[in-house]
């Protein structure tokens, strides 16, 4: 089995904030939500829900996707070619010829707004009415697909579903690719559409922020007020190589994939977060040190931590665990920023290791004196060399990475 | 693992140690072994959803189990198959938990998860409004439902992983758990994967055409189409030398994967199978093993003339005129075809062919199809002379392609 360090060199991103790293940049510079009004027209809302998500705008895809064959896709499909193709450009590869290339891409949920037209079809008007189109493309592993077809990716092609933790699995899975010598070349991240009706079960499960009083609805990380996140979609897909290959072609090299790792915490109800820090700390911990990364060497944290009651005080208590006496390095949140869904995370930590700056976010209020962390305050950082990504699921999955600077 | 050490496994190599399943010949892995050694179709009417308004009215459903324990739990149908399977591997391979639970991992497919459920909802929702639509029936709809629910029930605070890559989900987490085992991440994998017949699969293959109204005929001139089926397969996977630590005894040798994709069309295969021939390869020499080292195959063999006649055209591709006299069998000529589970029932039946020397039957029915020119296993049991090496192909929508490599374990 061939062993080599496994670099990124390509990132493409669609978002709320719009396409591409710049607008990203601009948006965690800014730490304002990215949100807009959720359409609550069908009926699935309650009439004192959550309103607001993190919405991609209405974009020109042109570029990346030309419009005949955006019209063959689902939300999320469309999303992830157009990042993917993004990604590649990026990376400054013109054509995958000749490369072994793998697809891994992660969806919370896939394409749901086709399994809600088709299964109201089948519902509604019968079986018989069911369109093709709509099945096939509301498979959880279309987006995926997809890629492959649009850029002749013949690797393996999986679909990673695990929530929150979906994402830094895939990103796991796709340096694996590379540093084992299967691929040459790995497409990797997440794409997911939020829409009415996934907006109305979040909420259903109190999973949304919603407005109290005088404060306005809004995704507060580690907060003392904190109620809920900033549902959001989009895609985020990074090139992975073998940093040799990379040097070789002259790439440059955005970050090096230094540590994967996952837990399960058993305690998790189905919906929500559990109480099992002492062992995620451990298994984060272990991650670490089999990479020979102990939590010393990670001089910034790029929080899952989005505003969720239960989920902020678990991701809180599990890195006080896993730092002991220590102090934490800084940590910042851009899910109060992107939202929770869509990759946001990923492509915020590929930014924070190129020394992003990240703002004051303007929902953070009050410090939860419980947690022992909080967003970090806007203020002037050195560009980090070791950054630690977390990803806490609701359900009790558990992912971790970390990304350095090459 | 190479080819002349075929059977004596290194201490590196990773065995399966337990199985457990829940199919529509029963909860367990003796009714599936004693229902496919039968080589008679469990597709017949089933009552798991009103079928009468779609175009073909036959499935293969699981009879109704002892699990009223486990729905207690509140879990979906596909995640309490999950949790049974997983309950008979864990048992089966003597596995203390409580001595490996943090180096424990669940490595899942589905490609429903809970959909079923999801469809209730639904249902609720259209006909008497959003508030007597259950939000809990939509708590289990993720994909990853089965997995989690049986990291959550075993209690394993490992690595937990969900792979939903169509038809190839379960086959695709089996891989990716003999990977995590190589590489160290974790010491013992639950490696599976589970589904339940919905109407959104049943009526989304039938608006494809790809359904038999008839029991299915995987590789026969008059195939149809597939049948749909339900359930979930679990293995217990470790090494050699972790199994010997603890003294439990292997049943196969999980030899080699890889997986491919054909990059060619969401619903259709390659037609040349390049994509299947690849990911055959690719396993076999991640195995170690050679393609005169196979001695059969259990085929992804759904039925449709399209993939039949890809699959075919792959293990022609692979394993040259020997095509004609390797057997082949299609556990879905059975069952049916689970869906994002079926690699995992089929790893499972394709370890106990070796253990028992004997490739399942399927039924003799339909006519031969010369062009394919495969030696199938129809009828009865075929024993086998030798029983070293045996491939699982899965092959799912979107062209992702898996192949799975087990040998016998001599000791076993």
């Amino acid at each position: 089995m061939t062993r080599a360090a496994a670099v990124l060199t390509g990132l493409g991103v669609v978002g709320a904030h719009g396409m591409g790293r710049a607008s990203l940049r601009a948006a965690l510079l800014a730490g304002r939500p990215l949100a807009s009004e959720v359409d609550r027209s069908a009926g699935y809302h309650a009439g004192d829900s959550s309103r607001l998500a993190a919405l991609v705008p209405s974009l020109d895809l042109a570029r990346w996707l030309p419009p005949a064959e955006a019209r063959r896709l689902s939300v999320p499909s469309r999303f992830a070619v157009a990042a993917a193709r993004m990604a590649l450009e990026d990376a400054g590869i013109a054509s995958l010829e000749g490369r072994r290339v793998a697809v891994v891409l992660a969806t919370a949920f896939g394409a749901l707004l086709f399994t809600e037209k088709l299964v109201r079809q089948i519902l509604d008007e019968g079986p018989e009415a069911a369109q093709p189109f709509y099945f096939s493309e509301c498979v959880a592993n279309a987006a995926a697909a997809r890629v492959a077809i649009a850029l002749g990716a013949r690797g393996a092609n999986v679909t990673i579903t695990q929530r929150e933790a979906g994402p830094l699995l895939a990103l796991a899975r796709g340096a694996q690719e590379v540093r084992e010598g299967r691929a040459d070349l790995a497409i990797a991240g997440s794409a997911d559409e939020m829409t009415g009706l996934l907006h109305a079960l979040l909420d259903r499960f109190r999973g949304t922020a919603r407005a109290v009083g005088v404060r306005e609805e809004a995704a507060r990380p580690f907060d003392a007020a904190r109620n809920g996140v900033l549902a959001g979609e989009g895609a985020s897909v990074v090139v992975i190589e073998r940093e040799d290959d990379a040097t070789a072609r002259g790439a440059r090299s955005l970050a090096r994939v230094a540590v994967s790792g996952a837990a399960f915490d058993a305690t998790a109800p189905v919906s929500d977060w559990g109480e099992g820090e002492a062992a995620l700390a451990r298994a984060l911990r272990a991650a670490l040190e089999r990479a020979g990364k102990g939590v010393e060497t990670i001089d910034r944290i790029v929080s899952s931590a989005s505003g969720a009651r239960r989920g902020d005080r678990l991701e809180a208590a599990t890195l006080a665990a896993a730092w002991g006496a220590s102090p934490l390095p800084p940590v910042v949140t851009p899910k109060a920023v992107v939202g929770e869904f869509g990759g946001g995370l990923l492509a915020s930590a590929v930014l924070a290791v190129e020394g992003a700056p990240f703002g004051r976010l303007s929902a953070f209020e009050t410090r939860d004196p419980s947690l022992g962390v909080a967003p970090h305050d806007g203020g002037p950082l050195a560009a980090p060399n070791r950054v630690l990504i977390t990803a806490l699921a609701a359900g009790g999955a558990a992912s971790w990475a970390v990304l350095e600077r090459p | 693992m190479p080819g002349a050490d075929r059977g004596l496994p290194r201490p590196s190599d990773i065995v399966v140690t337990g199985l457990g399943a829940v199919t529509p010949f029963g909860w367990g892995v003796n009714a599936l072994w004693e229902g496919a050694r039968r080589g008679i179709s469990a597709v017949g009417p089933f009552t798991r959803f009103d079928a009468s308004r779609h175009r073909t009215h036959l499935a293969a459903q699981v009879p109704a189990g002892d699990d009223g324990k486990e729905r207690s739990r509140r879990l979906s149908v596909a995640d309490g198959f999950a949790v049974a399977s997983a309950r008979e591997a864990v048992a089966a391979a003597r596995l203390d938990l409580d001595l490996c639970r943090e180096r424990t991992g669940v490595f899942f497919g589905s490609s429903a998860g809970g959909m079923l459920e999801g469809e209730w909802f639904f249902e609720a929702h259209i006909h008497r409004g959003t508030r007597h639509a259950r939000r809990g029936l939509v708590a289990s709809q993720q994909f990853n439902g089965p997995g989690d629910a049986v990291a959550r029930v075993i209690g394993v605070s490992g690595q937990v992983e969900t792979i939903s890559s169509a038809c190839a989900s379960a086959a695709m987490a089996i891989g990716n758990a003999l990977r995590a085992l190589r590489r160290g991440d974790v010491d013992v994998a639950l490696a599976g994967g589970s589904d339940a017949l919905c109407q959104l699969t049943y009526a989304g293959f039938n608006a494809l055409r790809s359904v038999d109204e008839g029991p299915s005929r995987p590789f026969r001139k008059d195939r149809m189409g597939l049948s749909l089926g339900e359930g979930a397969g679990v293995l217990v996977l470790e090494s050699a030398e972790h199994a010997r630590r603890r003294g439990a005894t292997p049943i196969a040798i999980l030899a080699g994967e890889a997986s491919t994709c054909d990059a060619h069309h969401m619903t259709a295969p390659h037609p040349d199978g390049s994509g299947a021939s690849s990911a055959i390869r690719l396993a076999l020499l991640d195995a170690g093993v050679s393609p005169d080292d196979v001695d059969f195959v259990n085929a992804h063999g759904t039925g449709t003339p399209l993939n039949d006649a890809a699959e075919a055209a792959a293990l022609k591709a692979v394993f040259g005129d020997r095509a004609r006299s390797l057997p082949v069998t299609s556990t879905k000529a059975l069952i049916g075809h689970l869906l994002g589970s079926a690699g995992a029932v089929e790893a499972v039946v394709t370890a106990l062919g070796l253990l028992f020397r004997e490739v399942h039957p399927m039924p003799d029915t339909g006519t031969l199809d010369p062009e394919l020119g495969l030696d199938l296993v129809l009828g009865a049991p075929r024993v086998l002379p030798r029983a070293f090496c045996a491939i699982s192909t899965s092959l799912a929508f979107g062209g992702a392609n898996s192949a799975l490599v087990f040998a016998r374990h001599e000791t076993a």
